[in-house]
């Protein structure tokens, strides 16, 4: 006999019913397509599109920088926007375009490389680019100070006391306005966007792994990317701590950094270059990584000495934190302070020099093809070494406390900056691009863009060298014509109009390639790991079958077995066939809203005052309205659960059925 | 492809012709000499000169690395590369994975040239740091107080009288620093607002100024000269302009120097006179341009020759005019903020003025101390140096567009001043 089946069992034979408000998004384009993606490779790609964006902004404020400097006594900027310029330079540079473009590439290449279908925490992933959108935009806000002012918004200019902030020059006293708290509240979200980020990408790089892709046969770039994180991880809550003194001492009376109240502006210092060294190594590992992906690659052999690479990876990353006061070396810290951070200081170069002998090992005796991000990855070695011997001398505290503050040094940060992190950089966009988009940049042009700015950069910043060794001090938005600085300051700026004509030319060609460039087929470079088995690009799923991994060079040694990887990817196909198939997240849009919830309440705080009577209620009711926002975000995002899809594929790699309701 | 490289030639052509444009049009390209007023190639100094041979070492150090990792760098890329697209599909290079020895004394290699520069960097720490023991009883002590955007000097062992009952008090001048040459001196650093920083790169490197914190610095010079110093941490608007001049003399000059400097402000005349008889050579006022270069050519062929010219009076001094500038600098309220002692002028926030005559330099080591860049100066501080304290004083439009009561000087009350000014030898 059968029974009627009760009325909750028929009901759930249906799909299961969902809340409206809990609706999974399915557009996969359009705007909402990319407010609601959780892809690691679109999230890589939206990084990506902002951290260009900005890095043509902070171009932009170079380039007035260099005019204002191009002849003594110049009167093309005031002292004030000059001083905003270099503010907002330093900060946009390093927050904005350097960090998120490896970012970017973490998001993008990350994931494929160790044969996982997404990072982690894909939500999470998603809440990261949209809280870095809103840091970016709050430390922006300043550029439309009089259009605030108009509208009632006492607003100020953009931030003018330096991306590193010194106390007392960020108090109420010497810098009324708001122009300080967009610059806290900015980098205070950016903070966050990078934690999340972070923990997503340790997370992932320690347990998404695929079978077989043990700790040491990791490639070089996500190895990376997995110390870059722990660094930012690590290094990020002191700036947190340090940004929250300075807006309580402004807005709320505290004496942190107060000299009147007896606070301490040294401690400001400690507690930025505690960040802000390891910082300079958040900006420069990705960068080792990419060189470490690119020459093994353009060379057709394994990267030389790859576990002594990946520990000098780890040990720079350690030695990061123990050197932080070299920044400090003119502060007065005493003798035996002062000797030991130079030495730790002197202790960072071997890690550092090791990862170069290794390059070279990894050019000795290999085929090299002279492509394009070969070039710039060569480019990279050279420039680098210059930066890093120019590192090595300010590590003597004695000469360098000529050399600290002095133009000298903005030679050094930018061959290391530019001839290191940003050379890397657009030598990964080259190498990676027929991957990501399936098109490739044309070589001559990209070549053509590597000459001229390799040349711009040299004629920019070598003569910087003399500059600082002939006193000239950084800062400075004016000098006089009988210092003897005039001729190296013109063909600087010469320079680095040349160097803005190269970027130019090479973004150009790849906004280009990206419409109309040459359509290529999969693993264009004959490359080693396992983002090259992938088609171009890359579909939403990455990989068709998880590959087991063998060697260290994943993909180059499938190339070379194929027969047995064919076996095995049958069965793993199978395996997986029989647990329902490939399982992929939905889209949510409840990151992005609670990212906008934060940046309601960030523009709330920002507008506070010591003196809280005019508007407090609207600045108030803003930061409150944020808070309300971010925390229905945050509510909707665990309620939804982490619920997905499965896709089943034809052998063509085209899904071949939509199961959108299936739980997991 | 060809019509590409065409384009690429005539472009290189003329990137070229706008690169040699300095060259053609007499550009002084001789900078790698690095000769400037504030060199420290060239020191003169005893600090500055070990912290110069310290620098010599890390440079050689580094040299003979890079040329030797650049060698190698550079043969590698020549030997290896691949000459044709035959060479670059043939069968892939021996896959091999590196090689510990090589790797070890690589390292080892590294870390001998890393010792050759911290056994003097060690050295170069603790003597640089302060005054040697030896010389620390014969040490002059110097307070120096860094404001937004001027330095303030105080001699503690010196003391001079501050007003006509002979009370005494340290003597205190600002922006030029006098010192005994061949001798060493300690300079205490302090501020009043924010982070400056004490940079005189000819004698020596920089130290910090830093609130709640003693800081200080030790110099010696080798011979009498005349040195260019420069704020060297970023401190608000005018950083850029925040200048000093630090003048060592020998015993001899430096005790009259002294003497003179004891003495209280110069007075020519007891009452003042008509301001209607102000003569004509003080009162040039033309216009400036934003940023005007404020030193002239004159100045710089023996600067210390130029220094001690300004320590003797004027001739065809115009006593009525003084007093008036006198009594204008009380009327005016210019004496609230800076100190003329014995002319009642009490003023502490501001320069000491009481002998600003025999100075080199006005508004920070700016302006070469003339009366056409003094009354530029106090024409309109905020147009020489943005955001200071003095334009602070003085009657202008606000931020928000309405009318800031304040100080107001007509043509002739400007030449007075002016006049009165320099007479403060």
């Amino acid at each position: 006999m059968e029974l009627a089946k009760s009325a909750h069992l028929i009901k759930e034979a249906h799909a299961p019913s969902q809340p409206k408000l809990l609706f999974h998004p399915k557009s996969q384009s359009g705007l909402m397509g990319w407010l609601t993606t959780v892809d690691h490779k679109k999230i890589g790609f939206l990084y990506g599109f902002f951290a260009l964006i900005f890095f043509i902004v902070g171009g932009f404020e170079a380039l007035l920088i260099r005019t204002q400097l191009m002849v003594p006594n110049n009167t093309v900027l005031t002292a004030q926007q000059y001083n905003t310029m270099f503010t907002m330079h330093g900060t946009t540079m390093i927050f904005l375009a350097v960090m998120p473009l490896s970012a970017a590439f973490f998001n993008f290449i990350m994931p494929l490389q160790i044969g996982a279908r997404d990072v982690a925490f894909p939500r999470l992933n998603a809440f990261s680019i949209w809280t870095f959108v809103a840091g970016a935009i709050i430390l922006n806000i300043g550029w439309f100070g009089p259009v605030l002012e108009k509208m009632g918004i006492f607003g100020h200019n953009a931030p003018d006391a330096g991306w590193y902030g010194y106390s007392p020059l960020t108090s109420k006293t010497f810098s009324p306005g708001h122009a300080v708290d967009y610059w806290v509240m900015g980098l205070q979200l950016l903070g966050v966007a990078s934690i999340a980020a972070s923990l997503n990408f340790i997370v992932t790089i320690i347990n998404m792994r695929a079978p077989g892709m043990t700790m040491m046969r990791l490639p070089v770039f996500t190895w990376m990317a997995l110390i870059t994180s722990f660094l930012i991880v690590l290094s990020f809550p002191f700036i947190t701590i340090a940004l929250v003194e300075v807006m309580m001492d402004r807005n709320f009376g505290t004496n942190f950094f107060e000299v009147s109240g007896g606070g301490m502006p040294i401690l400001w210092q400690h507690l930025f270059w505690v960040f802000g060294h390891p910082e300079v190594y958040i900006l420069i590992l990705p960068a080792m990584g990419i060189i470490s992906e690119i020459l093994p690659t353009f060379s057709r052999k394994p990267l030389f000495g790859y576990p002594i690479v990946v520990f000098s990876g780890a040990s720079i990353g350690f030695l990061g934190f123990s050197v932080w006061s070299h920044h400090m070396f003119t502060t007065g810290m005493g003798t035996v302070a002062t000797a030991a951070f130079a030495l730790a200081t002197m202790a960072i170069a071997v890690p550092t020099g090791v990862k170069i002998f290794n390059w070279i090992g990894t050019l000795w005796g290999g085929h090299l093809m002279m492509r394009t991000p070969m070039m710039f990855a060569l480019g990279f070695v050279w420039m680098f070494m210059i930066g890093g011997f120019s590192g090595v001398m300010h590590s003597a505290a004695p000469a360098d406390a000529q050399q600290n503050d002095s133009y000298f040094v903005i030679a050094h940060f930018h061959y290391v900056l530019i001839g290191g992190s940003i050379f890397a950089l657009l030598a990964g966009l080259h190498y990676w691009f027929p991957l990501m988009f399936g098109r490739k940049v044309s070589e001559f042009w990209g070549k053509l863009s590597f000459w001229i700015i390799f040349g711009g950069f040299n004629v920019t910043f070598f003569p910087m060298h003399f500059l600082g060794l002939n006193g000239m001090p950084r800062r400075t938005f004016t000098y006089d014509p009988n210092l003897g600085w005039n001729a190296a300051n013109f063909i600087a700026t010469m320079g680095a109009y040349v160097l803005g004509l190269g970027m130019f030319i090479y973004f150009a060609v790849l906004v280009y390639t990206f419409f109309k460039g040459e359509k290529v087929k999969k693993d264009y470079w004959d490359g080693r790991t396992l983002e090259w088995s992938l088609e171009v690009p890359p579909p939403e799923y990455n990989f068709r079958v998880i590959p087991t991994v063998h060697a260290r060079d994943a993909w180059w040694y499938e190339k070379h077995h194929q027969e047995e990887i064919a076996q095995e990817q049958a069965k793993s196909a199978a395996a997986e066939n029989a647990h329902g198939g490939i399982h992929m997240p939905f889209g949510s849009i409840w990151p992005f809203v609670a990212s906008l919830g934060l940046l309601i309440g960030a523009v709330g705080i920002t507008f506070f005052d010591a003196d809280p009577s005019p508007g407090i209620h609207a600045k108030l009711g803003v930061t409150l309205i944020g808070g309300v926002v971010m925390l229905i975000g945050i509510y909707f995002w665990s309620l939804e659960g982490n619920e997905g899809y499965h896709l089943h594929l034809d052998k063509d790699g085209h899904p071949i059925e939509d199961d959108p309701h299936a739980k997991h | 492809m060809f019509t590409s490289l065409t384009k690429f030639s005539q472009w290189s052509r003329s990137a070229f012709a706008v690169a040699t444009l300095p060259l053609l049009s007499g550009c002084d390209l001789n900078f790698w000499r690095m000769e400037g007023h504030q060199s420290t190639i060239t020191v003169e100094g005893v600090v500055a000169r070990e912290q110069l041979q310290l620098f010599y070492i890390t440079c050689w150090v580094s040299l003979v690395i890079f040329v030797l990792v650049g060698g190698v760098l550079a043969y590698a890329t020549l030997k290896f590369r691949a000459r044709s697209a035959a060479d670059e599909h043939a069968e892939p290079p021996p896959q091999g994975h590196g090689n510990p020895l090589i790797e070890l004394g690589l390292i080892g290699a590294s870390v001998l040239a890393l010792v050759v520069i911290a056994v003097p960097t060690m050295q170069g720490i603790w003597s640089t740091y302060d005054v040697p023991e030896a010389e620390k009883k014969d040490a002059l002590q110097i307070t120096c107080t860094g404001n937004q955007w001027w330095f303030k000097f105080e001699y503690p062992s010196e003391l001079a009288p501050i007003n006509n009952a002979g009370a005494k008090a340290p003597l205190i001048t600002a922006n030029e620093l006098i010192i005994p040459a061949g001798r060493a001196v300690r300079v205490n650093l302090r501020t009043v607002d924010v982070i400056h920083s004490f940079w005189l790169p000819k004698l020596a490197g920089k130290v910090d100024m830093i609130p709640n914190r003693a800081n200080h610095i030790y110099i010696r010079a080798d011979h009498p000269g005349y040195y260019w110093g420069q704020c060297a941490e970023y401190c608000g608007d005018s950083h850029a302009v925040m200048r000093f001049r630090v003048i060592a003399l020998d015993q001899k000059e430096y005790a009259e120097w002294l003497e003179q400097q004891s003495q209280l402000a110069r007075t020519l005349a007891p009452r003042p006179t008509d301001t209607t008889q102000a003569k004509a050579q003080f009162a040039s006022l033309r216009s400036f341009k934003q940023n005007e270069t404020g030193v002239t050519d004159k100045f710089e062929i023996n600067p210390l020759e130029s220094w001690r010219a300004k320590q003797s009076p004027e001739k065809n001094e115009d006593a009525a005019l003084i007093a008036t500038g006198r009594q204008l600098f009380s009327t005016k309220a210019c004496l609230a903020c800076h100190n003329i002692r014995g002319h009642d002028a009490p003023g502490i926030t501001g320069p000491d003025l009481t002998h600003i005559g025999s100075r080199t330099t006005i508004a920070g080591g700016l302006l070469e101390n003339n009366s056409e860049q003094l009354r530029r100066w106090i024409h309109n501080p905020g147009a020489v140096k943005p955001g200071n304290k003095m334009s602070l004083a003085y009657a202008r439009i606000g931020q928000d567009g309405k009318p800031i009561d304040g100080i107001k000087l007509t043509g002739d009350e400007e030449v007075a001043l002016v006049a009165y000014l320099e007479s403060l030898k």
